[in-house]
């Protein structure tokens, strides 16, 4: 089953505030992280997103699909980036994004990927 | 084998383009029996003639679809076999030039002229490709097939261009194996910073290039270039995947071996006429390359040369480069002056690099706390993920100031 774990936040201004032993420590994390799923046979994708304020959205106004500067939601609320595992169940989902959540504090969303077959 | 099978491919796609014209198809049929040969040769073992091998299988799969297509061309097709063919086809050493050219076509996209040269005389298959830049292998598989379509679309035939079109076209391709290499050698998207097969395949395909045009200066510039930049491969990254600046880069690890040879490329083409901006980039790359310690680097040499480069190709990248060597001689106040006139250019505006060079030459300047602002701007405006750690983690380093900064780069 595929989930997709979300971060989301402003990663840039979280780590303004952060030491360089702690910038340190979060690179090796992540790496292991990445290192740990692939090895375990559940790493689909991973990526970062270049930060909100790079970002442009679309929407429908006036009977026209425009682009504007800026990302959809509020950066604080703006996705930073994600993993899409290939897993068991959703406990195991469940149990990565704890790990990962463990270390950064920040929020993490699971939601299933609705590849599922239809029933019928 | 797979060298051996990779040589080949450009040299059989020659030989059945020219008996048959249809390029689109016939790519289609060498690339068939690419795959074929990758299954039967280990199983079989490589055939005496490997190149007759591979024409006589691609040419039945040829006719096979023609004969699937309609009655006349199934005559047709039919002539084309009975036809006299010499036993072992000689491939001559235009048709792959010639394929280049075409494959560098300037009327088709960027992506398009790097899947379709990897493909066609890079002799990779779809799915190598593919994977090379991480998109899926039918988005790659389309993507080609368009490109072969928008080639036949054009008319252009298997002729060589001359003259002025010549020098354009070999622009092109010249162009078209830089990008590729660029791909490899800084990975624009995914979290390794560097994906060394293509890096090896430009390198490769550079080479290919300079054995068919040895008195093109800038042709020998490029390999030059190619092979000066990645002797630096092994130390440009972490083990985690942080960039290591060129000043803080462990200079045992640089292959001695790609040093000299690029450094030899480089000083033959120098005097052999204009400089172009391949060549005027080896010179600067080999400047780096020969200092023994970053200390070392004869940075009013590298000045003179991006001023010859400003001539060649104005722009602002250029003008970012010539900003840091103007800072290594001049100090870092004469660089950020420079760097100010980059301000109003509409084409830095959206350049991450522009204010990490700032954040870089205010750190040299003693500015600590209006570097850490420009880094931690550039580390907003950067699309890639190891990039954004660094230039966090330099800003970082600025907030602690017994941390000590890192050398200069």
């Amino acid at each position: 089953m595929k989930y997709i774990l979300m971060m989301f936040g402003d990663q840039a201004s979280m780590m303004e505030t952060r030491s360089v032993e702690w910038i340190k420590e979060m690179i090796e994390f992540m790496g292991t992280v990445n290192d740990d799923l692939t090895n375990a046979g559940e790493l689909v994708s991973a990526e970062g997103l270049a930060d909100a304020s790079q970002a442009k959205t679309v929407r429908y106004d006036g009977g026209i699909a425009v682009p504007s500067d800026g990302p959809f939601a509020e950066s604080k609320e703006s996705l930073a980036g994600y993993w899409i595992v290939d897993v068991e169940s959703e406990k195991r989902a469940l149990e990565i994004a704890t790990h990962i959540v463990d270390f950064t504090h920040g929020p993490l969303e699971v939601r299933q990927i609705a590849d599922a077959p239809p029933e019928y | 084998m797979e060298g051996l099978l990779r040589e080949l491919v450009p040299q059989a796609l020659a030989v059945l383009v020219r008996r048959h014209g249809q390029f689109d198809a016939c790519e289609d049929a060498v690339q068939e029996a690419l795959l074929a040969a990758g299954v039967q040769w280990p199983r079989d073992g490589i055939p005496v003639s490997p190149l007759s091998w591979l024409v006589a299988v691609a040419s039945r799969r040829l006719i096979d679809e023609w004969r699937s297509e309609s009655a006349r061309r199934l005559r047709e097709s039919t002539a084309a076999a009975l036809a006299p063919a010499t036993p072992t086809p000689v491939p001559d050493q235009d048709d792959t030039l010639m394929l280049l050219f075409l494959c560098c076509h300037p009327w088709l996209s960027a992506p398009s002229q790097l899947a379709l040269t990897l493909r066609a005389v890079g002799g990779l298959t779809t799915a190598e490709i593919a994977s090379a830049f991480l998109v899926p292998e039918a988005t790659m598989a389309q993507r080609i097939s368009r490109a072969k379509q928008r080639i036949k679309s054009t008319g252009t035939s298997f002729d060589m261009p001359l003259g002025s079109e010549r020098v354009e076209r070999l622009g092109v391709v010249l162009q078209v194996l830089y990008l590729i290499f660029n791909e490899g050698y800084t990975a624009s998207s995914g979290p390794q910073l560097q994906r060394t097969d293509l890096t090896s395949e430009a390198i490769r395909l550079a080479r290919l290039l300079h054995r068919l045009v040895p008195a093109e200066g800038e042709v020998a510039g490029l390999l030059a270039l190619m092979l000066l930049t990645d002797a630096r491969r092994a130390a440009r990254t972490h083990p985690d995947g942080t960039p290591v600046q060129l000043a803080e880069q462990r200079r045992e690890l640089w292959d001695a071996g790609q040093i000299q040879e690029g450094t030899t490329l480089i000083d033959r083409t120098l005097g052999s006429g204009p400089l172009g901006p391949y060549q005027v980039q080896a010179a600067i790359a080999a400047v780096h390359d020969e200092a023994p310690e970053a200390d070392a680097t004869d940075w009013p040499q590298i000045l003179a040369l991006y001023e010859v480069l400003e001539i060649a190709t104005p722009g602002p990248v250029v003008t970012l480069n010539r900003a840091v060597a103007l800072a290594m001689v001049h100090g870092p106040r004469a660089g950020l002056a420079l760097l100010g006139t980059l301000d109003a250019d509409e084409r830095m505006a959206r350049n991450h690099r522009l204010e990490s060079v700032r954040g870089h030459l205010l750190e040299l300047a003693g500015d600590a706390e209006a570097a850490r602002h420009y880094y931690q701007r550039a580390a907003r405006m950067t699309a890639s993920v190891p990039e954004q750690r660094y230039l966090s983690l330099r800003a970082a380093r600025l907030a602690e100031p017994d941390e000590g900064a890192p050398p200069p780069s």
